[in-house]
């Protein structure tokens, strides 16, 4: 078969017949031209069952050939759910059906459809819930049988990245009244960007008739389309879907494998309007479509939809349907108008006209198909009662297509993303807009007006209120606007039940009429109920079809207005989104110290620490705990170096620095001699500790701080904060970046820094411990701090960032005949647990305080204010309830207890283990963990419950474990 | 995406901004009661209606006034901290504060 | 002056932070301020133009920089001639060719000049002291930003990618200055067009460095941006506005 439904040119705007393209559906392969969506090509071909159906796996078809309707998903390799009638066809492609058992014609679990009658709305959580493990069991089942399409976990995202987009008016929707809109909008001034889901601008224009004579929107759409495209104030975003509008006027746009986030000033919503389907048995049989799909067949992709159609109208536009198949080659054998009598506008005149067959308050009985299910055959029709049912003697018409031309509902999820809201008129059986947000501007069909003369108005007055509202003279309105009307195009046809069922309401979720009704006597009968209850619109069409025909049924079955029945919620995202789209580039900020490449060329395993890297130790990941071991011994008997670059420092600096060094940390800082480091503390205004640090004094008016490696950010903050109150004269700055540091620690390390400082005294007495110089370290202005975080005498050199590499060099050199080697943050962690000095956020939780970390002697009580310090005083008052202590196990031979492994006492739990490990330089297990208050006392002894619930005894130790006198640090 | 005036920046996504809570007075932490204290560092005042909020601009460092009403989510207006917070804050007598 | 083929950042104890990623892209080296500056990438200087004029991006850390901070700052900086704006985040261009850069009423950054004297920002450090200058602080812009140069009539649409601030030249003119996230991470965007091409320093966390020229560099691909010495940005710079 060889495209035989391909209709001539003019038909079939968006393909390009010099450019056959062949690709395969079902294994089986088709030829299609560029341009050609996978739906329209197969249909070309007459191929016309897409896919299976979500819970009867009936087969399905064309619907909307708008990406509107779930019944067009097929799997594409790499990705499932693709929209048959939105992706383009590309050569060679590998297209199948989903959701089927053998094969997509021939599906063993059609089977499903016979038992419907067994499996009413509710049927899964009233069959499985009991007995309690029910479920479990048959989950199994119904989950191989459920879900649609395959996810390939071997598919590798394509290359998906973002823009940010900024204009003044963006117009979502390129029909008539988009585009009329953007030009208005443009006209003014305005920097427009114009977002259409479609290929090519036009919308309606392209495929729609508005009169008996289609020339006059061939011309327009021409036409507008060439004032668009020449205007430079506006950018035209095609094939892109504005998937959400969020606030102040941000629209997340998708296009190709980019996410655009524009951001206007004022929005036009021009996103029009989309058809409903007629609800009547068997109304989802491949070859029953909406009038608008077989519009977009003929003139979009050329393709003749059947050979003989039922139009089954409500509206006028049937009427045009009618005399577009006609134009197309197809018969009409007639039209069935639910309306009592024919339509009296110009196309229903031109349709009357040619003479087709006009059943006027008929309606339709049922669908009737081929064996399978595979294709409408024709239909059952009957005039309509006085109630409106399909009553009297019945007409069997054949027929191989099925047009529904039965009304519409704007398409309006911008509206309701933006905060506006729509509500059932009873005049024009629509929904329309109640209320908009501000800066948001609807205009064309979603905003009721199908006349196209009253379209373009609407444009112009929305692109020109947009352009006023975005702060642009867009000059006065000249013409009036014209009132909504669309009483022609929605008609509140009665809906009736058929005895056999199958007259579906929701496609996606297969839920007919009965199974609205069955919800709303089971008291589900409000729409939010319902929806949840009988998963009404909540399949892949999201309710576009559904939800307008369910709130009618419910409206009747309660004996209520529509209105109270109410309206559900559209949310982002407006159409199919993937997560590469979100995902994006996933720059993920990473900070590298200017050592970096050094640890990386000395075989350092790096790991994350807060935003930066370190190196966790020197060696292959296998050799980890001989590594950390021959670190901590070279640390211990000769010289390491540790790169402390990600530690932070703040300069503070001003007459009011040392005021406010003391009311922003615990300690006092006052009398801090200048030359000198002290610990810091600080606490927020609940008395728990945040962080901690060193102070050094290099000026009366000078200190330089440090803070934990990633909690520089939040301290900054705070310290801003707080001064943006208190007013002092102080000027705090971040220079976190703007220092490296390296730690130099060991024995030997006052002889390593000999050989590479000579203008600082480095002897005992001329730079003792905790003592700060400034001086040249390798010829490079260093801040030196006399500081000991590891226990041993050591020093830790800070120079400017762009230095830290040759200074890094410079030490390693220097200390090469001392048995000098960098160490990483694991030996460096042992190093200190050893030395008892905790680390804030590891040794310290969200609540602990000073006094229960054993911090007290770092609080200047008598000051009069810190931050923390009436928390502080309170808890003193009322008493601790656990206290951080060293301890060590009984059992030398004990297992190492982990982090958060619980100090118990019986079946209570009296606190935790921050830290431990075996240190081999004490030869015994050193740790840190929150006790009880009155097990603090060195000797006391207590429960840890470890790994698999055995219970070992810890012992506590004074601190520090290494070194009780200091002597080795302050040598 | 929200848009946030920042006074010294003007507007910008608030995706660059870190919320402060609301602006409340401390109360005399040498003088008031436990309970107060607890209710100044613990509570939220949770008002519906126009309040103000730090907002701290972390491109610039910048911290900031802003009046939002809880209701609407409106930012009815922002402006520089020094408009409310003019004078130094002293907690004790200048001897003891050290420095100056 | 040591021979061009002869410069090697790593001999230099001050270093670019992304020096490796440059040799990595087979850029020559010349001496600036005591270290390696980019000059070229290998291609011809024909090349190199048209590129800085389409997009490409440039690395400048090593010339000099500094900050001036604190409540007394700017008064501090324009007595010691430092000409300033009158408005928040705009830069001024000094008879030199530095470019002061008023980021607050409490805080300027001195750019030195693609010259790379490095005059203005040298005398700005020892003309300071902590006793002498009342409210002004010096920042050591130099350690704690990186600082690398976009350029070129593509590169407001590159920036669209990373940058939620629209900083196309329409919107964005000479001088001003953008404080805001790029790629994830705080810079400062300031427009300095060269000779009539636009252009932007881009200043941000040094620690960042090799992040965000991984980011540009992702970002300008598609424009055909590639990164250009600093020997293009002097010529562009040199040519009349």
């Amino acid at each position: 078969m060889a495209q035989d439904n391909r209709l001539p040119p003019p038909h079939g705007l968006l393909i390009d017949r010099d450019k056959p393209v062949s690709f395969t559906f079902e294994g089986r392969r088709y030829e299609g031209f560029a341009g050609d969506t996978i739906a329209s090509a197969l249909a070309a071909n007459g191929r016309w069952v897409l896919s299976r159906s979500f819970k009867y796996h009936r087969p399905r078809g064309v619907l909307t050939m708008a990406g509107q309707d779930g019944n067009s998903l097929v799997q594409l390799p790499g990705e499932p759910n693709v929209l048959a009638d939105r992706e383009p066809i590309a050569p060679d492609m590998a297209v199948t059906g989903q959701n089927y058992r053998g094969s997509l014609d021939r599906d063993r679990a059609s089977v499903l459809g016979w038992f419907g009658k067994f499996m009413p709305v509710g049927f899964y959580y009233k069959a499985f819930y009991k007995p309690g493990n029910a479920f479990k069991f048959w989950e199994r089942i119904i989950r191989a049988m459920t879900g649609l399409g395959r996810v390939d976990l071997t598919a590798r995202p394509g290359y998906c990245d973002k823009a940010y987009g900024f204009c003044d008016v963006a117009v979502v929707g390129g029909g008539p009244a988009g585009m009329s809109a953007a030009l208005q909008a443009a006209e003014a001034g305005a920097e427009v960007i114009l977002v259409d889901e479609n290929p090519a601008l036009g919308g309606s224009l392209a495929y729609a008739r508005f009169d008996g004579d289609r020339g006059r929107a061939d011309a327009l759409r021409a036409d507008l389309a060439a004032q668009v495209a020449a205007h430079p104030g506006i950018t035209v975003y095609a094939d892109a879907v504005a998937q959400a509008l969020f606030a102040d006027n941000w629209l997340p746009v998708a296009r190709g494998n980019r996410m655009y986030r524009i951001r206007a000033r004022a929005v036009v919503a021009a996103t029009g309007s989309m058809e409903q389907h007629a609800v009547f048995r068997n109304n989802d049989l491949p070859g029953v479509m909406m009038g608008s799909a077989a519009q977009r067949l003929i003139r979009l992709y050329g393709v003749k939809p059947g050979s003989r159609a039922v139009v089954v109208a409500a509206n006028d536009d049937g009427y045009g349907v009618a005399l577009d198949l006609a134009e197309a080659g197809v018969d009409i054998a007639a039209i069935v108008e639910l309306r009592g009598k024919p339509g009296t506008g110009p196309m229903a005149s031109a349709a009357v006209a040619s003479g087709f067959r006009v059943l006027p308050g008929h309606g339709v009985k049922e669908a009737r198909a081929s064996r399978g299910h595979r294709h409408v055959t024709g239909i059952a029709v009957a005039p309509l009662d006085g109630d409106g049912k399909p009553t009297g003697p019945e007409e069997r018409i054949a027929c191989d297509l099925v047009c529904m031309s039965t009304g519409h509902a704007p398409n309006a999820p911008l509206i309701y993303h933006g905060g506006g809201a729509l509500a059932y008129d009873g005049e024009t059986a629509m929904f329309a807009i109640k209320s908009l947000p501000d800066h948001l501007f609807a205009a064309g069909s979603v905003n009721g007006r199908f006349n196209l003369d009253a379209v373009l108005a609407d444009g112009r007055h929305a692109g020109r209120a947009a352009a006023r509202d975005a702060g642009l003279d867009a000059g006065a309105d000249s013409e009036a606007l014209a009132d909504r009307e669309a009483a022609n195009q929605s008609h509140a046809f009665p809906m009736f039940p058929h005895p056999g069922g199958k007259d579906f309401v929701d496609f996606d979720e297969d839920l007919q009429y009965a199974d609205i009704v069955h919800a709303t006597l089971e008291g589900y009968d409000d729409i939010q109920l319902l929806k949840r209850y009988s998963t009404v619109g909540m399949g892949p069409s999201q309710g576009r079809h559904s939800a307008v025909a369910a709130v009618r049924i419910a409206a009747k079955a309660t004996g209520r207005p529509v209105n109270a029945v109410g309206t559900t919620t559209t949310r982002p995202p407006v159409g199919p989104l993937k997560f590469s789209h979100l995902a994006g580039r996933a720059f993920e900020p990473v900070r590298r110290t200017p050592m970096h490449h050094r640890h990386l060329e000395a075989g350092a395993q790096m790991m994350v620490a807060g935003p930066w890297m370190r190196p966790a130790w020197y060696g292959a990941p296998a050799e980890r705990d001989t590594a950390i071991r021959r670190e901590v011994r070279s640390v211990r008997e000769n010289v390491g170096l540790i790169d402390v670059s990600t530690l932070s420092g703040l300069e503070i600096r001003g007459p009011d620095a040392a005021a406010f060094m003391d009311r922003m940390y615990t300690f006092a800082y006052r009398k801090q001699p200048v030359g000198r480091a002290r610990y810091v503390l600080m606490t927020d205004e609940t008395g728990v500790v945040i962080d901690d640090g060193v102070a050094c004094r290099f000026h009366d008016r000078h200190y330089y701080v440090t803070a934990t490696t990633g909690g520089v950010d939040g301290v900054y903050r705070t310290m801003l904060w707080h001064n943006a109150q208190w007013r002092l004269d102080v000027d705090v700055t971040n220079a976190t970046a703007a220092w490296c540091g390296v730690n130099l620690a060991g024995p030997k390390s006052r002889a390593v820094l000999q050989r590479v400082c000579r203008d600082i005294d480095l002897s005992p007495g001329g730079f003792p411990y905790m003592g700060v110089r400034m001086g040249r370290v390798a010829d490079i202005p260093c801040r030196v701090l006399r500081v000991g975080f590891v226990g041993e005498l050591g020093y830790e050199i800070h120079a400017p960032a762009d230095h830290g590499e040759a200074l890094w060099d410079a030490l390693l050199e220097a200390g090469r005949d001392f048995g000098n080697v960098p160490f990483g943050v694991e030996a460096q962690r042992l190093l200190r647990l050893e030395k008892g000095h905790i680390i804030v956020g590891q040794d310290t939780d969200g609540v602990a305080t000073p006094h229960e970390a054993g911090l007290d002697w770092a609080v200047a009580g008598t000051k009069p204010y810190y931050v923390g310090k009436r928390a502080t005083l309170i808890q003193k008052q009322a008493g601790i309830t656990r206290r951080l202590v060293g301890f060590t196990t009984i059992d030398p031979n004990a297992p190492v207890p982990e982090e958060c492994h619980l100090v118990v006492r019986g079946a209570e739990i009296l606190g935790r283990v921050t830290s431990a490990c075996r240190s081999e330089t004490l030869g015994k297990v050193v740790g840190l963990a929150y006790v009880a208050p009155g097990q603090a006392e060195p000797g006391s002894r207590f429960d840890i419950k470890i790994q698999g619930g055995r219970i070992i005894e810890g012992e506590v130790v004074p601190l520090p474990f290494y070194d009780p006198g200091n002597r080795r640090q302050e040598m | 995406m929200k848009i946030l005036n920042c006074p010294l920046n003007g507007p910008r996504n608030i995706s660059e901004f870190v919320y402060g809570g609301e602006v409340t007075e401390m109360p005399d932490p040498n003088a008031c009661s436990d309970a107060e204290w607890a209710d100044y560092v613990l509570m939220e005042n949770n008002t519906a209606g126009v309040i103000r909020e730090w907002w701290y601009h972390a491109a610039t460092a910048y911290w900031f006034v802003a009046e939002r009403n809880t209701v609407t989510d409106e930012v009815v207006r922002t402006y520089p901290a020094g408009a409310l917070f003019k004078e130094r804050v002293a907690f004790g007598p200048p001897t003891e504060e050290g420095g100056r | 002056m040591a021979d061009a083929s002869t410069i090697r950042p790593a001999d230099r104890p001050r270093r670019s932070y992304l020096y490796r990623v440059l040799e990595a892209g087979g850029a020559n080296f010349m001496e600036i301020n005591g270290a390696a500056v980019a000059s070229d990438f290998g291609g011809t200087a024909g090349d190199e133009l048209a590129t800085a004029r389409g997009m490409a991006i440039a690395d400048l850390s090593p010339l000099s920089r500094i900050g001036c901070k604190g409540s007394g700052a700017l008064d501090w900086a324009r007595a010691h001639g430092v000409t300033i704006g009158g408005s928040n985040n705009t830069a001024h261009l000094q008879p030199g060719g530095e470019l002061a850069a008023r980021l607050a009423d409490t805080e300027v950054v001195v750019l030195d000049g693609l010259k790379g004297t490095g005059a203005l920002p040298h005398r700005i450090e020892t003309e300071w002291s902590l006793d002498g200058a009342d409210g002004c602080y010096l920042v050591n812009r130099q350690g704690a930003n990186f600082w690398f140069m976009a350029t070129g009539a593509h590169a407001p649409e590159m920036f669209a990618k990373i940058c939620a601030v629209d900083l196309r030249q329409a919107k964005f003119p000479a001088g001003a200055i953008a404080q805001t996230p790029v790629a994830r991470t705080n810079c400062i965007v300031i427009r300095a067009d060269l000779g009539g091409v636009p252009a932007w320093h881009l200043l941000g966390d040094s620690a960042s460095a090799e992040y965000q020229w991984g980011c540009l560099a992702d970002a300008m691909g598609e424009f055909g941006g590639r990164p250009v010495g600093i020997d293009a940005l002097r010529r562009l710079g040199a040519r009349p506005e």
